[in-house]
Order: C-alpha cells, then structure tokens, then sequence
C-alpha cells in the first residue's frame, strides 16, 4: 500500500513540476513588461523601473528566476500581489476555501443526482431509461453559466423578493452561508451529474449480470436487500471514481459560477486579478488550482486501488 | 439517432452559412425602440441598444461556429499527428509525448484557457490557439489507445513483412481503424468547444467587439433580462441548441459505429 502511493506521487512529481514552468512561463511570456505591470498604470522613470527589476530579480537569468520562485512556492510563499502588495497566499486561502466548499456542494449534489437517477435508469428500464436518458443528454448541452444565467432569470421574474445575489460567510452564519450556496451549486451540479447517471447505469447494469446476483434472487432474497447488498455497493466504487475525476471540471466551472453569483472565491479573485493585472496572483491561481486536481487524482487513484483489489500500480 | 443529428447539424451549417442572406437587419443597426418585445417587424424584439436580436443571433452564430470549428480542426490534426507518432512509435517518444499532453491535462480546461486568453490578450488568433492546445490532449489520446493495439495486429505484421515502409503502414493501415473513435471525439469536442467559446466571452475574453458572439450576447442581455427575457433565452438557446447538435451527433455515430462507450 505505502509503496503504491509512493509510485503513484513519484509519478505525478514530474507532471507538478510541469505545470509549475508552464505556470511560470505563462505569465512570463506576456507581451509587455512584467516590471512595468507590477508598477501599475502609473508613468514611471526608467530608473525606478530599473529598481523594481532588480527588486523582482528580473535581471537574473530566466532559469534562476524560475528556481527562485519555484524554491518561494514549496514553502507558500507565492509572491507579493501587484495590486495590494501583500503576500498572495493569504489573499488567496479564504478565498480558495469559498471555492472548495462551493466544489465540494455541487460534487454531492451531483453525485446524490446523478446515482438517483442512474440507478432508476438501469433497475426501472423501459419509460423510465428512456426519459432519464433523454433529459441528459438535454442536460450535457446546457452549459453551466446558461443555467445559472436562466436561474438568476427566473428568479428575478417569479421570486423578486429571494435574494441570491446575497453570500453570507461560514463564520458568520454557517445555515445562511450552505444555503447561499445552494442555486450556484444547483448550476454546477447539473453538467456533472449526467457523467456520473451515465456511469451509474453502466456499472448498475454490469453488476445486475453477475452470476451472484442471479444466485441471489434464486434464493428469494427481497429486491430491496439485494439492491443494498449487492447492486449499490458494487456499482458504487467505479461511480465514486468518476466523481472524484469530475472534480476539476467542478473547480473549472466555479470560476465561471461565482462570477455570475458574486461568490468571493478563487474565481472572483481570477477576474480581479485579470483586470489589475496583477500577474502573481495569475500565476498563483492557476498553480494552485492545477495542483489540487493532479493530487485529487491520486487520491482517486489510490482509493480505486485500495476498495478493488485487482488494480495495482506495481 | 445520427440522422437526427446531421439534421439538426444542416440546419446549424444553413444558419451560418445564409446567414447575411437570411438575416433581417444588419447586426449592428440600431432601430428606435429599445428593449422591445417579439412584433412582426422584430420577431424576437430587440436589445438595449435597439438591435434586433434575431440577425445579432443569426450573425452571431458565424462567430462562435467558425472559432470553435477551426479550432478543434487545429486540434484534431495536432492530436492526430501525437497520438499516432506516440501510439506508433512508443518507447521514449511515447513517454515523451504523453507526460508533456499530461501536463496540459493537468489544468482545468476552463482555467487553462482563460489564463493563456489573459495573459496572451482576447483576440481571434490567441483564441483559437488556446482552444486548440487545451483540447489536443483529449484528442491525441483518443488516437493513441487503439493505435496502441491495432499495430499488434496480423494485416500490420502482414504489411511489415513484405517490406511496406512504416509511414505507409500507419497511414494506410493503422489510421483507417482509429477513424471510429476519432469522430465520435471530435464530435464530443466541438460540443465542449461551443461551451468553452461561448463561455469565455461571456466573460469578456471572446473576440473582441464589435462583431455579436453568442456568449457577449447573453452577457449584455443579463441587466435588462427582467424587461426583455428574450434577449437572454434567444441566445441560450442558441447556444443549447448548437452543443446539443453534436452530442446528439456524437452518441448517434457511437451506436452506429459501435464504439465502446468510455
């Protein structure tokens, strides 16, 4: 077990390592100066832009600059922001807890959606297939910031008096804040719980053609013991999976969500920092986000591993 | 399942490509009268500054087609070229190609493109670049994986063993046997293209103004969307019926073609 999960992180290593140059080489591939951004919109002497070259160590070799940063980002230190001169990681971690508690929400919807709905799918059969099917593939088309768009819609139209535009913080009351959450999450959920009905029904109806489950139902066992039992828990470690992997495509889409909700997360703090150009911050974002998928799906991986027995990664 | 989806795909293309034709108004042609309801005149009203919506839909949708049907061409022929050089090839160049495809897969595709738009500035060029490289790994290894076992096969070894040179051998033999899977990707991936087109410039990342773009559009539309509904369900619309096109293309070329589902 140990060993697995040391081959599966020293393969993911070189892939982090990866992402940390294009990372860095994104934002250091930007027509202009990254001297002058850091100065802002002010007109600025060429001394002063000397200065803050040497301050940023812009006059080091690229190489250098990217092991210094790199060396900055192992111990969290990600840099100062352009736009309010402190330190990025303390900007960046309340609003990346918004995030993953907004991710977080939206993968259980989806999951608890998506399972229902499977599972209906592949023990109903008939009619019932038919129209979960039909609905999803209506659902997979429906990007998610439509649907948040047509939700912020008809809210507006038939519910004036609801405020969603309201985020109420954890700290200050924990129900209200779930609950704020709860539209944007909806919006999100909906996309990824086709995914995850798909792979319901697959393994539901794989899993319905074993010999035990026939053997089951030949003893008379009841039709409920043996969706318990048998169906659910079989069916339900490649489902988990498929959640887990759906997970970066939830974190991609809460960018885009909390905008439309005015949600204070990562995503808000993305466009702020676009707009400011405030390239560290940029940097750190994408940085962060990428690293969070790449370790969730090890985690995916090794939990695969750790329930089936037969897959191994030796 | 397919025909329903060359259906409504022919319909897309006579849009798109009888657009100017078909188009009741120029896009950009003001009329008095803003915000206006559906009328004979304005069959789905007009916007807030007074253009009609319909011709901004019809225009609108030559630009968010064009960018996301050039793109993933890029990237099918990008993803073609490395899954089959991988796939074929393997060893070291195999290793090579798919840690690096790794790393872009390692990023958020939505994350990714905003980030490379951002940094690289909106425009129609950066725009499709981004698209391209963010969907190359998806593509690339569609075409590797069966690339993979198809050249173990006995008609390879046959064509291997009186002398027909490798180049030939994956052209001719290897790629007619990826074709299956390669289309239903691709037709998964325009419909993951007209999301992230749409969604980049509702973000204000898309092409730039002043040419109507169905993600700009509904962005404009949502201040006033309680006054005029229909400037931001015309573009929804649009933009579901478009990726719905090519899911519905794509599952009905997976039951025809019977690939095995993922």
């Amino acid at each position: 077990m140990i060993r697995m999960v040391a081959v599966r992180l020293a393969l993911t290593l070189p892939i982090l390592l990866g992402v940390s140059i294009v990372a860095f080489v994104l934002m250091r591939a930007l027509p202009g100066d990254f001297a002058q951004a850091s100065a802002g919109t002010t007109a600025i002497s060429a001394e002063a832009l000397d200065t803050i070259r040497r301050n940023l160590g812009l006059d080091q070799p690229v190489w250098q600059q990217y092991l210094v940063w790199l060396d900055g980002a192992l111990t969290g230190d990600l840099g100062r922001s352009f736009a309010t001169r402190q330190p990025v990681t303390g900007e960046l971690l309340p609003r990346l807890t918004v995030t993953a508690e907004l991710t977080l929400i939206a993968g259980l919807m989806a999951l608890t959606m998506g399972a229902c709905t499977g599972l209906a799918s592949a023990r109903l059969r008939g009619t019932t297939d038919w129209a979960v099917r039909g609905l999803n593939s209506l659902l997979l088309a429906v990007p998610n910031f439509v649907v948040a768009t047509l939700i912020v819609l008809l809210a507006g139209l038939y519910f004036p008096t609801v405020g969603i535009f309201n985020y109420v913080a954890f700290a200050s009351d924990p129900l209200g804040n779930i609950a704020s959450l709860l539209l944007p999450a909806l919006s999100l959920a909906l996309t990824v719980s086709v995914t995850i009905s798909e792979n319901t029904r697959a393994a539901v109806l794989e899993v319905s053609s074993q010999d035990y489950v026939m053997v089951a139902r030949a003893k008379g066992l009841r039709a409920w013991t043996i969706l318990g039992n048998y169906l659910v828990r079989n069916a339900l470690t490649p489902v988990i999976t498929v959640t887990g992997l759906q997970l970066a495509a939830l974190l991609g889409g809460s960018i885009l969500i909390e905008t439309i909700f005015t949600i204070p997360g990562m995503g808000q703090y993305l466009f702020d920092s676009i707009a400011n150009r405030d390239y560290p911050a940029i940097q750190a974002i994408v940085l962060v986000a990428a690293t969070i998928v790449l370790l969730m799906n090890v985690v995916v991986d090794i939990a695969y591993a750790r329930v089936d027995a037969r897959v191994s990664y030796d | 399942m397919v025909a329903i989806g060359f259906v409504m795909l022919a319909a897309l293309l006579a849009i798109v490509i009888l657009g100017p034709v078909i188009a009741p108004y120029s896009p950009s042609k003001t009329s008095p009268g803003s915000l206006a309801g559906p009328s004979a005149a304005h069959w789905l009203g007009t916007d807030s500054i007074g253009r009609d919506v319909l011709s901004r839909l019809i225009i609108g949708g030559r630009g968010t087609l064009l960018i996301t049907v050039v793109a993933v061409a890029i990237a099918l022929a990008a993803g073609l070229v490395l899954g089959l050089v991988s796939g074929y090839v393997g060893g070291r160049v195999d290793q090579a190609i798919m840690r690096v495809l790794d790393v872009v897969f390692a990023f958020p595709v939505f994350l990714l493109a905003i980030a490379v738009v951002a940094a690289l500035g909106p425009t129609l060029q950066n725009l499709i670049l981004t698209i391209a490289i963010v969907y190359t790994p998806t593509l690339a290894r569609v075409v590797r994986g069966p690339v993979l076992s198809v050249k173990r096969w006995d008609h390879v070894e046959a064509a291997r063993s009186v002398g027909v040179g490798e180049f030939a051998i994956a052209i001719r033999h290897v790629l007619p046997l990826v074709v299956s899977p390669i289309l239903v990707q691709t037709s998964l991936t325009l419909a993951n293209t007209i999301f992230t087109v749409t969604a980049l410039s509702f973000l204000g990342l898309g092409p730039p103004p002043p040419d109507p773009n169905w993600g700009s559009m509904l962005a404009e539309a949502r201040q006033f969307m309680e006054l005029a509904p229909l400037t931001v369900i015309g573009p929804a619309a649009a933009i579901v019926f478009a990726s719905l096109t090519f899911i519905v293309l794509a599952n009905g070329l997976r039951e025809m073609l019977d690939v095995g589902s993922r």
